[in-house]
């Protein structure tokens, strides 16, 4: 019966091959985020793949939460870029007042 | 004529400041948005788990959730400077994704979904309407804007 390992070194392979053949100049970072990935998503993936197996999850409900983590992972991503921005506008703010005091001291 | 000069630098500085601004600006926090997040959070949870039974029993649910759901997206949608937490709310409710809204697809389309399925989109949702949540609840406060 294939384990949990077999599937990573299943993975790993196909994204190389993957990376190969479509995005050679990419390759390394690819491989970088499908690995991040990978261990971001790794206690999931083996739930799944021992779902899989034991028939408790089809192939298409495997293929959904696959991808939906994907969707998840998008999310964070976005939730991260809202927060950097948050902490720019809030150094931004700061500036801002320092700006207008030195502007009114040098000018008014 | 000095006096002139620093009035231009004058409108000149603030103008600048306005730019930086502009540039880095996101909508400030929203307690209705925070609140209809949560609330949504709740109610999605508790109709993914009837997912089990047919879906022509929970029909009307799912419309009144999607409706709640739409609703929410345009009122991110309608908020200024508002296009992230917009773009999360459109990834978590479209139907042709993976989340929230593909799942409710797939319930209508295949009538009934696995408990084992069912808990781990659970999971899934859950976290992704937490991306939303936190990004709200990080929003600066508008008291705190001078």
């Amino acid at each position: 019966m294939p384990t949990f390992n077999d599937f990573v070194s299943t993975l790993k392979n196909d994204l190389l091959e993957f990376a190969k053949e479509n995005f050679e100049e990419y390759k390394d970072e690819l491989l970088k985020d499908g690995t991040y990935f990978l261990e971001k998503a790794k206690s999931d993936l083996e739930r799944w793949t021992e779902g899989l197996v034991s028939g408790a999850l089809s192939k298409e409900d495997f293929g959904f939460l696959l991808k939906g983590k994907k969707d998840l992972a998008e999310m964070e991503a976005l939730k991260q870029l809202g927060l950097s921005k948050i902490r720019i506008t809030k150094i931004t703010n700061g500036i801002i007042d320092v700006v207008i005091g030195s502007a009114f001291k040098t000018f008014l | 004529m000095i006096k002139e000069m620093k009035t231009t630098n004058l409108i000149a500085i603030l103008s600048l400041s306005y730019l930086l601004w502009s540039c880095t600006s996101i909508s400030v926090f929203s307690p209705e948005a925070y609140k209809q997040a949560v609330d949504l959070k709740v109610e999605s949870l508790e109709l993914m788990s009837f997912a089990t039974e047919s879906f022509t029993n929970h029909e009307e649910d799912v419309i009144a959730l999607t409706t709640k759901l739409k609703k929410a997206y345009e009122f991110s949608s309608g908020r200024p400077d508002n296009e992230i937490s917009t773009k999360q709310w459109e990834t978590l409710i479209d139907p042709e994704r993976n989340l929230l809204g593909g799942f409710l697809k797939r319930w209508k389309e295949e009538e009934a979904l696995s408990g084992f399925f069912i808990t781990e989109m659970q999971a899934l949702v859950s976290d992704a309407f937490d991306t939303i949540i936190g990004l709200e609840s990080g929003k600066i406060n508008p008291s705190e804007i001078r």
